[in-house]
């Protein structure tokens, strides 16, 4: 998969496990919400003919081959890719699956740190930690650590930011 | 002068005409009349209409009165203080050093009176909204004048720790380059400003829509009876519409950029502008993080460009951050570079790039010549593979010129990225500016050993993007682009 050399280094720590878990039920509740949809539209819809017949066929099929791959090939693919780092003077994260997205900010640069848990994070006990700079476009985003982690984590950044805080914006 | 403390002001009594000219308090009035005589029905002569008209002015004029009494600002030593409300009493207090920048304006009745219009910017952060705005309407240009100067002392004299009033001995003033009026020819060739004269058509088309047959020409047995010369009326008709659409164009960036001036004065930039409506407009030249030059397809052709500074905290940036709404190219980088040092001619990008541009312009194309085909030989249908053709053809200069449009470059204190074919856009950002980087690679990209690198500021747009840099330049240049941190990124 990955012939040529990396633009940038990648940063040191992986994920929790348990972030697997949690893409995999992300990806069976997305594909239960599709599946419904998909067969409302088979059921409520009638068979015509020339193009509604094919959707008829294709949007089961396309159901399947999402499921099969929110399921069990992108959480893997995040899991192996996801990484994040906390340096001194910066906050390093590498997200993405087909497409990746290295993020790198200066802690002197933090504004506020946020952690967030949502629905199903409560369920496998993680959190989000969120950076967020004078930007919009400038916010690191480190997914699904362990909720104890993820509190150290936002303790020592914003810690860390006063001490080393750059006035300017 | 009764209630308002001490040091309250009001602000000119003569604002009241404006307002009850405007009837800029009783408009909220107008739905209310219109329930009334909807309920009770509208009876009565050229009396009843005079009767109304001189009651309405009143309660405007009273309405502005008590508006009015009920106002006071007060620009003290460390905040400014604005009291207002007719019944819940409304108080304000900004810090002077919350302060991001001061717009006077001047609108038509303001300015016959001899008055202008404060907006004071205090927006905290990236919030942004109506609410972070103090706005002082109605004082004497002399009294606004000075009430600019005291807000903006503390920067002018941070280093020399003078009193308040100090800032009264204006600092020196220097012209920038000046603004030549006919600039404004170039307009038509922007799209910002071809769509002014667009919207009026618009306006125009729902009045027509609105008026009574009657007072609506009946155009089409005219143009029935024009058979034979159909080819050229409708010709002629495009030719001045077209025309039309200049002319608006000029007109619409002329109300807007009319005179418009640029001094530097002590520590910010002033920008005055318009024809009607005089706006006044301060930056602080601190602020600044960097310029951006962009010009569109229409104003490569003549050499035309505009420049806008990027500034940490600026409401509404895209229009006051304007250092030149349209000019000369030169003009443009002069300008750019007075504020923000270019870094040197930028490198182009790798082979690789060229081609994953190429790819991306010539693929709809493609894709139509396929089904075009499939058509043509299905059904004998050959429109769709003609376009297909042309769409294909035309993707390979578009490509082209994407390509040679991408470019990046890092100096000693700025850094530059260029991109865009629409609209192209050169930007040079100073190194502080930097709140964070962000490099994308998609598959594709891996493959072809390129990355685009997002360099996050806090100004203008929050990002700029270096499209499709060599893989292995990212380290380096994020490295030169910014501080030590930046290290981070490397192996």
């Amino acid at each position: 998969m990955s012939a040529a050399p990396l633009p940038v280094r990648e940063p040191v720590w992986q994920l929790s496990r348990s972030a697997i878990a949690l893409w995999v039920t992300q990806g069976v509740i997305g594909t239960v919400v599709y599946g419904l949809l998909a067969a409302a539209f088979v059921l409520l819809v009638p068979t015509g003919d020339g193009w509604l017949r094919a959707a008829h066929w294709a949007l089961p099929a396309a159901v399947v081959c999402y499921g099969v791959v929110a399921v069990f090939v992108r959480p893997r693919l995040r899991y192996r890719v996801h990484r994040w780092e906390v340096t001194g003077e910066a906050v390093y994260t590498l997200t993405g699956w087909l497409t990746r997205t290295w993020t790198l900010v200066p802690i002197s640069r933090v504004q506020t740190v946020d952690v967030t848990r949502g629905v199903v994070q409560q369920l496998f006990g993680l959190a989000t930690v969120a950076v967020l700079t004078a930007s919009s476009q400038g916010t690191v985003r480190i997914p699904h650590l362990e909720v104890d982690v993820a509190r150290r984590v936002a303790d020592h950044i914003s810690r860390r930011a006063e001490q080393v805080r750059d006035e300017a914006t | 002068m009764t209630e308002p403390g001490a040091a309250g002001r009001r602000t000119s009594p003569r604002v009241l005409l404006v307002h009850t000219v405007t009837f800029r308090q009783a408009r909220s009035l107008v739905p209310l009349a219109l329930a009334v005589f909807a309920g009770r029905g509208f009876e009565g002569g050229p009396v009843t209409v005079a009767v109304l008209v001189v009651a309405v002015t009143l309660l405007s004029l009273l309405w502005a009165a008590l508006t009015w009494w009920r106002f006071s600002y007060d620009p003290g030593p460390t905040a400014v203080v604005v009291t207002r409300g007719l019944l819940s009493r409304s108080v304000r207090t900004v810090p002077n050093d919350r302060i991001r920048g001061v717009e006077i304006e001047a609108p038509l009745l303001h300015r016959l009176l001899g008055l202008v219009r404060v907006r004071i910017d205090a927006a905290a952060g990236s919030v942004t909204g109506k609410d972070e705005e103090l706005l002082v309407d109605g004082v004497t240009r002399d009294e606004g004048d000075r009430l600019r100067a005291h807000l903006l002392a503390r920067r002018a004299v941070v280093p020399a720790e003078a009193s308040g009033r100090h800032a009264a001995a204006e600092p020196e003033e220097e012209e920038l380059p000046r603004f030549r009026n006919r600039w404004l020819l170039y307009s038509p060739l922007v799209g910002s400003y071809l769509v002014v004269p667009l919207a009026a058509v618009g306006a125009l088309f729902r009045l027509v829509d609105e008026l009574p047959d009657r007072y609506v020409p009946e155009l089409t047995p005219d143009l029935a009876r024009q058979d034979v010369l159909d080819g050229w009326l409708i010709a002629a008709v495009v030719a001045a519409g077209l025309l039309l659409l200049a002319l608006g164009s000029i007109a619409g960036s002329a109300v807007v950029n009319w005179r418009f001036r640029l001094l530097r004065r002590g520590g910010s930039l002033v920008a005055e502008r318009g024809l009607v409506t005089r706006r006044h407009t301060d930056l602080e030249v601190d602020r600044i993080r960097g310029c951006a030059v962009s010009e569109g397809l229409g104003m490569r052709l003549v050499g035309a460009a505009r420049s806008t500074a990027l500034v940490t905290g600026l409401g509404d940036a895209a229009r006051r951050g304007q250092l030149l709404p349209l000019g000369p190219r030169d003009r443009a980088w002069l300008l750019s570079d007075l504020l923000v040092p270019s870094p040197g001619p930028l490198r182009p990008h790798p082979p690789a790039a060229l081609r994953r541009r190429l790819a991306r312009a010539l693929t709809p194309g493609i894709v139509v010549l396929l089904a075009g085909a499939v058509l043509n030989v299905t059904s004998g249908w050959w429109p769709l593979l003609l376009s297909g053709a042309v769409l294909t053809l035309l993707g390979w200069p578009v490509g082209r010129a994407r390509y040679t449009a991408l470019g990046h470059a890092a100096g000693p204190r700025t850094f530059a990225m260029r991109s865009g074919w629409l609209v192209r856009e050169h930007v040079v950002l100073q190194r502080r500016a930097v709140v964070g980087w962000q490099v994308q690679q998609s598959a594709v990209q891996r493959r072809a050993g390129l990355a685009t690198v997002l360099a996050c500021v806090g100004a203008g747009r929050g990002a700029y993007a270096a499209i499709d840099m060599a893989a292995d330049e990212v380290a380096d240049f994020t490295e030169a682009s910014s501080g030590p941190w930046a290290a981070t990124l490397r192996g």
